[in-house]
Parts: C-alpha cells; structure tokens; sequence
C-alpha cells in the first residue's frame, strides 16, 4: 500500500518539496532491523502510543477543568466540581478521563517495561550510551508529568502527596525552603500550587514529545539492539522495518488495548492503584488520609526515601537512585551485552527486577519494622547493583557470543 | 523462552495487584459484610432513592446528582410527576442538597456530614462498606461508647452518625426488612458515584468484542508478513 | 516466497487489518468530538421556567434564556391599545417573515399581540440589527423620550445603537436599520402564570 501511494503524482509533488520519499526510505522501508527481536520491543512503540493518548484525552480534558481550589458546596473546589461535571455531564467525559487515568498508569507499566528490556538485555551498552541517557531524561519527565497531574482533581491523595513531596525539597540544606516555596507559590500546597501545576502538567507532555523525537532519532543512528546483544550489519540478519516491524507492532498495539480497554471499560480504579481511594474524598488541609502512598509506579523510590532515618538522606538516596540510572552504561564494563550470554549479570539484573518490585510493595504499604528492615535490604541491593557492575568483569565469566544472529 | 518468562511474571503480577485490591476491603480489621446490589435494577436503586431523600438526605447531600438527573438517567428515569414532588420549591438543575446547614450540622453531631456523591468510591469496600455501616450499629463490649454511636464497621468504631435506619435493638421480625433498605441505598449510593458505569460496560463489550477480532486479524498478518523471513 | 494462495490471503489480511483499524480511528474520533458539544448541564439550562405573575402590570423584566437576554412585558390594557392604529408604520405587522417558532399558536387575532397571553409579551431582546438591547420607552408620543422617537411615536423600544424602532408588540419600524420584528423564541404556559420557555 505504502508502495502504491508513492507512485502517485500527489506523492512525488510532496516529495519534491519536503524529500519525503528519502525520509520514508531511510526511516521505514530502508530501515534495517534486527531480525530477531522477540516482543519485549514492542514496548517502545507501546510507550509513543500512549504517550499520543495522553496528550489527545489531556487536550479534550483541559476544555472542561478549571484549576482552582476556590470551597465550593459541600467542602468539594471548583478544580474537583470540575472533574465531576466531566465525569458526569459532559459528553463522554467518564470515558475521556478514565482513559487519560488509566494511560498514566499504562504508560509507566509499558515504560517499565521497556526499561527492564534495554537493562536484560544490555540495550544501554556503547554505542547506545546517549539513547539511554535520553530514555532516563524521559523517565524523570514523566514523573514529574505524572507527579503534576495527580494534583488536579484536588482530592486528599492529591493534596497530601504533593504536601510530602514539596516538603522534601525543604530538606536540602541552604536551597530547600527556597525551593520549597518555589514549587508551592506559597507557604504551603494550595490555589497558587493547583494552577502552576496545571500549567506544567501541560508543558511537561509536549517536552516529553519532543525529547521522544531525539529518543528515536539517536536509535536510528546507532539502530536497534537484539537479544543476542551483538553486533548485526546490513543484509545480515536485518530486515526493513517496512512492513515486517510496523505489522509487529501494530499487532503488539492491538494486545495493548485489549487490556487497556479491559481497564477503562471495567475496571478503571483497578481496586484503588490506578485511581486511589482517597482521591475521591475532597482535599482537606486540616485532615491527612489515614494512609498515604504514592501512587503505585512512584512507590519504589517512596520506599527508597523512608528507608532512612534523616530526612535529608532520604531525599539525596532518593535523588541518587534515579541520578545513577544516567551512569549505567559507564559503570557496566562488560564487552558482552546480552544476558544471555551474561550469567552472573543475569542472576544480578533479575534480582534487581525483584527487588524494584519489593521497593514498590514496601512503598505501597503501611509502614511495619519489617517492612522496613526489607526495604532498607532492597534499597541496598538497587544500590548494590550498579556499585558492583564496575568490578563484575573481573569474576564473570562470559559465555562464547555468535558472531551472527 | 524470555518472552515466556516475563509473560509468566506479568500475568504473576496482575493477578498479585487484583487479589491484594480484593484483600483490602477489609482494611479495618473486619471482614465487611457483603450488600446484594445490583446498578442495572431499577426497581432497586428507586427504592434506594427513597431511602436515601427519606433518611439520608435529612443530613446528607449528594450535590453532584440533580432532580433533573433522576429523570434523565435511564436506570432511575423518574416521572415528571415524581421528580416534581421530591424536589418542592428546588429548580431541576440544583443538586440534591440537604436542608441541614452545616453550622447546624456542627452544632449537632461535631462535625458536617460529608456529601455522598462519591462515596461509594471514596471508601474502601463501597457499596459493601454502605451496607455493613448502616447495619453495624451496636451497644459497645466495653460500655464506653454511647449506644448509636458505636459501630462495628466504622474505622475506630466510634462514629458521628447516630443510627439512621434503626438497626440498634430492632425486632427481629424488622431485620430483612432494615437489611434490604441499606442494600437499596447502597445500591444507590454506588451507581450516583459513577452515574455512566453501565452504559461503560455496555460500550466496553463491544469495544472489547472488536479488539479482539482485530487482535486475531493482526496476529494472522503479522505470521503471513513474517514466513517471508527465514530463520 | 509465499505462492499464490498466500499472496491473495495476505492481501485479504491486509484489506482487513487495514479496514478495521479505519473502523477504529472512526469510532475514537466519535467520543472526542462529541465531548466538545455543549455538557449536560449545559442543556438543562437550555430552558428557563419563569413565573410571569411576578411581573408588575406596566413592567419589564430581562430574564435569561440560553445565555440571551429576554424580555417579558406585563402590558396593561392601556399598553394593549397601543397595538393598534399603525400598521402602516411598520415593516412586516404580521411577522411573516420569522413566524416560524410562533406559527403554532399565531392565530390572526394575536398575530398584532405576538404573545400567547396578550398581557404578557416574551421577546428576545436582541436588536435584529446588531444584537443590542433596546431601551423600553412604552407610552405613546415625544413625551419623556425627546427626539430619540419619531413626532408619532406608537410606544415601544428605542435601540440605542443605531436608532431602531419598535412597537410594543416588538415590531420594527419603517426606516429601522433593523430588518426584523425582535425575534420570538418557543414557549408554553405550564401552569396559568408559569412559563417554560426553550
């Protein structure tokens, strides 16, 4: 089809104009490709499509909600009265505003993924060293995209959440309060807050797409990683991207929204992780929740923060811990990529999974010794990893990588 | 081989995320007791209206639901008539509010009770939350509590509300009956918090019913496209 | 390479994949644009019930309709006469031009009232012209009004903004920039003096 639209004179006349044909070429059609990248790629074109869902529901959303935390009836703010009226009156509201919940969550579980894939399978290694750093730089927005936009129904977890994490900024020495109040436009999260908020929540998105541009484009230079984590040169085990990768992943799409659907559709508070509980009572500046938690994909870094006594060390390990994520490729001195051929640094990575898994669960409950003591093991293990992956090549011992696919 | 893995582990984790969302219904210690509801009866959420304009609403509001809503939402869809003598001297646009001020409110029970338009989301448990309150009340084991104020369910057991439907020392002849009211209005209270949930899942069966059709079709493209690439 | 079976069977994937997938972009466009059609409650307010009986005989009172501002006229049955006797002054006294939203209840005795009730007058109070209000001057003669009426003033509304003239049943007078009599909009009496107009 593709082949048949640029034969056509509407075509050509474009392309005279704009060299389209050339950047079809090299972008789609001419693009070589691994040929055996098994699904866990997908992901990355999972994340463009949700990143695209967001910023279209956002788009329609911001039409109707109105960032103020003026009280109206019943101790609910016009911000809150806002997002009822488009849960209720306006015209596919409900479903415009569930997608746009649900895709924040989606959006981080589909990243994470995509993360997790570049990690086992040492996508990250030279001479993708920039792409990396730029999918971290990707991840930190994201946050805080995520972070801004959990302020805007102005419920308690709202409310509460942005309170706890505007407060860690007051605990850097010197900088904090200043800080502090720089983010809160005053003395503590109120009107001023809800409005900049909304503001940057809009901003941040259209960052996130530009820097997505830069993301892909530094891929298209350096091309694709495989699962073997070697080497590949054109016509030797590549393929176009045209058609075999945009069918790939047009069917990778289409199992994405079935269980994306499957959530908006009947399930969209996914039992209080997706929506929470307490987002649904209205903010209350004179009342905490009885149990504050970030929201799930924020709970592993929450952990990371209570597993210290002071304050201050909390929020530097906390910083630390998405800071070190940028020096990944420096720290890992291995020549072999891939896992598979890894197996000391596959035992590591796996366990390193699982432990940002027990980070979030500890995150996400309420506050025991013992889950303490086993955050504290974990936030040492994340750590632990990374310290380690300098000396690794010293007692690894490699497998024999093939020198094709 | 990978791929089955990590599949294995997601399929782990969701239903790990599911069943620890089940589990925590019962956060207050208490196993809450489960209300029969059901949002697509009609016969049931008017009775749950009538509960709720009757008792509730003597104390509590629900403002994001309107007397115009009663007669617009298919699952309630009041008569004119109907909706004409609830509301009195109240426009069809307002919502439905009590005639209790809040500085009242304060002066009688120490605190404004809350706005009911959500609160079947905004408590863990919901509906199942509704009913074991309203049927929770009983005379405190350890005698501190005055009678009415002490409830079961209610997170610390000591709760403003004093008994709405009478459940304290009811006639056991009375039980069904005061059993089937706080189902009604939890029936109620559950389906004004999200007043769109059944035409969602409507919509979802066949978006769903779709995707699948779509998954399949794409699946069998993707095989034909790829026999061409030798492995 | 795949033969001919499979090319055909490819090509039906193809047509397929690629038909359903235009079936899914349609139908996600749906919800999109439909959420930018006016809200629910913004319906509700397309209707306004208003209690004429609170209207004092010989006032005017602006309500809203729709976001518009309306005029309701308790006229007496002094302001009633005034209907009549200059026909000859006016544009279209039969309103035929826009009587569509009125034709239901237009009978030719009130075709010169333009009211359901004679005694109460609900008219858009938007200058055909250029959606001005116009200033009431409801009696007769320069009287009071100066030379902003004409010598052979019927009573009725000055606007403003460019001089039109109307009766006081809303009709334009000849020589208005305004090309239309104020317009009407559909309303029905509920009850003896509650009006619901939209």
């Amino acid at each position: 089809m593709l082949e048949k639209m640029m034969k056509t004179r509407l075509f050509a006349w474009i392309d005279e104009r704009t060299g389209a044909e050339a950047i079809i070429k090299s972008q789609l059609t001419e693009y070589q490709v691994p040929k055996n990248l098994n699904y866990m790629w997908n992901f990355g074109s999972l994340a463009l499509l949700v990143l695209t869902l967001q910023i279209l529901t956002g788009i329609f959303l911001a039409m109707y909600y109105k960032p103020s935390a003026a009280l109206t009836y019943g101790g609910y703010t016009v911000a809150f009265d806002s997002v009822e009226r488009i849960m209720r009156d306006v015209n596919f509201g409900w479903l415009i505003r569930y997608m746009h919940a649900v895709g924040a969550s989606a959006f981080f579980v589909v990243v994470y993924m995509h993360i997790a894939r570049g990690m086992y399978y040492g996508s990250y290694k030279g001479p993708r060293e920039l792409l990396w750093i730029i999918g971290v730089v990707i991840l930190l927005i994201m946050q805080g995209a995520a972070f801004f936009g959990y302020l805007l129904p102005w419920g308690q977890m709202s409310f509460w959440g942005a309170t706890v994490i505007t407060n860690l900024f007051g605990a850097l020495p010197v900088l904090g309060e200043y800080l502090q109040q720089l983010l809160r436009g005053g003395f503590a999260v109120g009107d001023p807050t809800l409005n900049r908020f909304f503001s940057l929540h809009y901003l941040f998105p259209l960052l996130l797409a530009a820097i997505v541009g830069g993301h892909i484009h530094a891929l298209h230079v350096v091309h694709s990683n495989n699962p073997e984590g070697i080497d590949v040169h054109e016509g030797q085990g590549t393929i176009p991207f045209h058609p075999y990768y945009t069918i790939k992943d047009a069917f990778g799409v289409a199992v994405f929204l079935l269980f994306y659907c499957y959530v908006v559709f009947f399930n969209p508070q996914m039992g209080g992780y997706f929506i929470e509980v307490d987002n649904y009572v209205p903010a209350n500046n004179l009342q905490t929740p009885a149990h504050i938690a970030p929201v799930w994909y924020l709970t592993p870094w929450y952990t990371i923060l209570r597993s210290f006594e002071s304050k201050l060390l909390g929020v530097l390990a906390m910083g630390a811990s998405l800071a070190i994520l940028f020096l990944l490729p420096f720290l890992d001195r291995s020549k072999v990529r891939s896992s598979r051929y890894r197996p000391v640094y596959r035992q590591m990575v796996i366990l390193f999974f699982i432990t940002v898994i027990v980070l979030g669960y500890c995150g996400h409950s309420a506050p025991t010794p013992t889950l303490k003591l086993v955050g504290q093991i974990a936030t040492t293990y994340y750590f632990a990893f990374f310290l380690l992956l300098p000396f690794l090549p010293k007692f690894e011992k490699t497998k024999n990588v093939p020198d094709h696919i | 081989m990978k791929l089955k893995n990590i599949l294995m582990a997601v399929v782990a984790m969701t239903s790990l995320m599911v069943a620890s969302g089940a589990v925590q219904a019962n956060e207050h210690g208490v196993a809450l007791k489960h209300a029969e509801i059901d949002v697509t009866d009609q016969e049931q959420l008017r009775r749950g209206l009538t509960v709720f304009t009757d008792v509730c609403m003597g104390c509590h509001s629900a403002k994001y639901i309107t007397y115009k809503g009663l007669m617009d939402y298919p699952e309630l869809s009041l008569s004119r008539e109907a909706v004409d003598e609830l509301r009195g001297e109240h426009p069809l646009t307002a919502g439905l509010i009590t005639d209790l001020s809040p500085e009242d409110a304060k002066v009688s029970y120490g605190k404004v009770p809350p706005d009911l338009s959500v609160i079947a989301n905004a408590r863990r448990g919901g509906p199942d939350y509704i009913y074991s309150v309203l049927t929770g009340f009983e005379h405190d084991p350890a005698g501190k509590v005055p009678d009415g104020n002490f409830n079961e369910y209610f997170p610390g057991n000591r709760i403003a509300m004093p008994d709405p439907l009478g459940w304290l020392d009811h006639d056991e002849a009375d039980t069904a009956e005061l059993e089937a009211q706080a189902q009604d209005v939890a029936a109620f209270l559950a389906f004004i918090a999200d007043p769109h949930q059944n035409e969602r899942r409507i919509i979802g069966c066949w978006v769903l019913g779709f995707l699948v059709v779509l998954t399949l079709v794409l699946y069998l493209l993707k095989k034909s496209v790829w026999s061409d690439v030798k492995h | 390479m795949t033969d001919q079976a499979d090319q055909s069977r490819r090509n039906f994937l193809y047509v397929a994949a690629g038909g359903m997938g235009a079936v899914a972009a349609g139908a996600t466009i749906v919800p999109f644009i439909g959420s930018m059609m006016p809200a629910a409650d913004t319906l509700a307010a397309a209707k306004t019930e208003f209690d004429v009986a609170t209207v004092e005989p010989g006032q005017l009172v602006v309500i809203q309709w729709q976001g518009k501002p309306v005029f309701v006229v308790h006229r007496t049955e002094e302001l009633l006469k005034q209907v009549d006797g200059h026909d000859e002054m006016l544009k279209d006294p039969n309103s035929e031009a826009i009587e569509a939203v009125s034709a239901e209840w237009m009978t030719p005795e009130n075709r010169k009232y333009r009211a359901i009730k004679p005694e109460y007058l609900i008219v858009v109070a938007s200058c055909t012209h250029l959606r001005w209000i116009p200033l009431f001057k409801q009696t007769a003669g320069r009287k009071g009004w100066g030379d902003s009426v004409p010598e052979d003033w019927p009573g009725g509304w000055h606007c403003p903004c460019h001089g039109s003239l109307y009766d006081i049943s809303a009709r334009v007078i000849n020589g208005s920039p305004a090309p239309h009599n104020l317009h009407l909009m559909p309303y029905k009496y509920m009850t003896d003096t509650k009006v619901v107009i939209g």
